[in-house]
């Protein structure tokens, strides 16, 4: 079995990607020129030279507007990569407002029982998502921080009994007519159900089938072999 | 984290006694020489060598003394009446038992009744782990002790509390990341971090 290394975000993990990729409604603080739906081709044109720069400008486009401009006091949704670089100590263009699922009245049900949530459903990168909010200025991050700290610890339990009891998925826990409870885990939790899991079958297989079982040659190995078959077949 | 094979080997260099029936001289091995081999004479080799011998029917395995079910019967008494781990009677007392009672289980008396009792011990203790895994993590621990936990029962919980665990320092420390106000925070993720190496390593 492979040295297994725990999730940590770096600069091409998709997940950490997708994680910046959620949505946060934003005030203007400011007039933005020329950004409305009225000049949308416009902008297209003048953008086509950078992809990057042209979605970026896609969801700026405010689609309900007829107006040229952005006005001050508009309320959009944009991804979290484009938030940030609004928000900051240097520049703000706009106001970060937190999103519903990590307002009072979520954290509310979140502490009163975060076993039964959903999570899955509320926000497929809750914590990563959540990690990132509480890093904006803004008077919930201390308590959005504690809130992921708490109902991880609260969740746990849930996991490892999932990951130790794999054959019994659909007893019990379950809510949802016959569907899997693990649908309600978010992605990072899912990572380590699965990795739990994994292990735990090797030791359940282990335990069953008793010591001494006939050692096979290594993945690599056998890899190594294949490839050498291949090789030796094409020349 | 280790495969449980793995964890198995390890538990294959602890010794046995064996009742060969050749004579051979001592043998020179890395880990130590062993032997002599006389007929009949009991000898103290390692596990691995004793089921190779066993196979080739040139040795009678003499089980070890724990491996009895009235001493199994009382490991299991006092480990339900303990809040702790008990001292189990070997460091891979399950490896061992597998190992053993796979090779020569015809030759161990009520070798059905040692099975059960060792897997009811098994079952108890994995129990009580997971469930003082789960008021650690709950009430934020900062440290535990893990006397008498074998190296395979400690490799049960092995990538999920660790992977946990960082996770978890992760979520505490990520907002001090992005804020400038740094403050005393690190203590406790410090001993998260303590605790995280000792269970990988």
């Amino acid at each position: 079995m492979p040295l297994l290394r725990s999730y940590t975000p770096h600069y091409f993990s998709i997940d950490d990607i997708m994680a910046t990729q959620e949505r946060l409604p934003c005030k203007f603080e400011v007039d933005v020129l020329r950004l409305g739906e009225y000049c949308r081709n416009q902008a297209k044109i003048i953008m086509s030279n950078t992809t990057a720069l042209k979605v970026a400008k896609k969801s700026f486009l405010d689609p309900s507007s007829d107006d040229e401009d952005i006005k001050t006091g508009t309320t959009l949704e944009l991804p979290y990569w484009l938030a940030r670089a609004l928000c900051n100590r240097n520049r703000s263009i706009v106001s970060v407002n937190i999103p519903r699922i990590y307002k009072e009245a979520y954290r509310e049900i979140l502490k009163a029982e975060a076993s039964v949530v959903d999570l899955h459903r509320l926000c497929v990168y809750f914590y990563e998502f959540g990690s990132y909010l509480s890093g904006f200025n803004h008077r919930d991050s201390t308590e959005i921080g504690n809130l992921l700290v708490q109902c991880f610890k609260d969740r746990f339990r849930l996991i490892m009994d999932w990951a130790q009891n794999s054959s019994g998925d659909t007893s019990g826990s379950g809510r949802g007519a016959g569907s899997d409870p693990t649908a309600r885990l978010d992605n990072l939790e899912r990572g380590l159900l699965i990795t739990g899991r994994s292990s735990w079958e090797a030791l359940e297989a282990w335990l069953s089938q008793g010591g001494g079982r006939p050692i096979g040659p290594a993945n690599m190995v056998v890899n190594h072999q294949k490839r050498q078959l291949a090789n030796a077949s094409v020349s | 984290m280790m495969d449980p094979a793995e964890v198995e080997f390890i538990a294959e260099k602890q010794m046995v006694e064996i009742v060969p029936n050749f004579n051979f001289d001592r043998v020179y091995l890395i880990s130590g020489e062993i032997g002599p081999f006389r007929a009949g004479l009991p000898v103290k080799v390692p596990i691995w060598m004793a089921i190779n011998l066993r196979q080739r029917q040139k040795c009678r395995i003499l089980v070890p003394d724990w491996m009895d079910v009235e001493k199994l019967e009382q490991a299991k008494e006092d480990e339900s009446a303990s809040r702790y781990f008990t001292k189990m009677p070997s460091e891979h007392y399950m490896a061992e038992a597998q190992l053993i009672l796979s090779a020569c289980g015809e030759d161990v008396p009520r070798a059905d009744e040692i099975r059960t009792a060792l897997k009811d011990l098994w079952d108890m203790r994995m129990s009580k782990l997971r469930s003082s895994v789960d008021t650690f993590i709950k009430t934020g621990g900062t440290h535990a002790r893990l006397d008498h936990l074998t190296l395979m029962e400690m490799n049960s919980v092995r990538p999920l509390l660790p992977h946990a665990l960082d996770q978890l320092h992760r979520l505490s420390t990520v907002r001090f990341v992005f804020s400038p106000l740094v403050n005393s925070s690190s203590c406790f993720d410090m001993h998260i971090s303590i605790l995280y190496y000792c269970f990988w390593c």
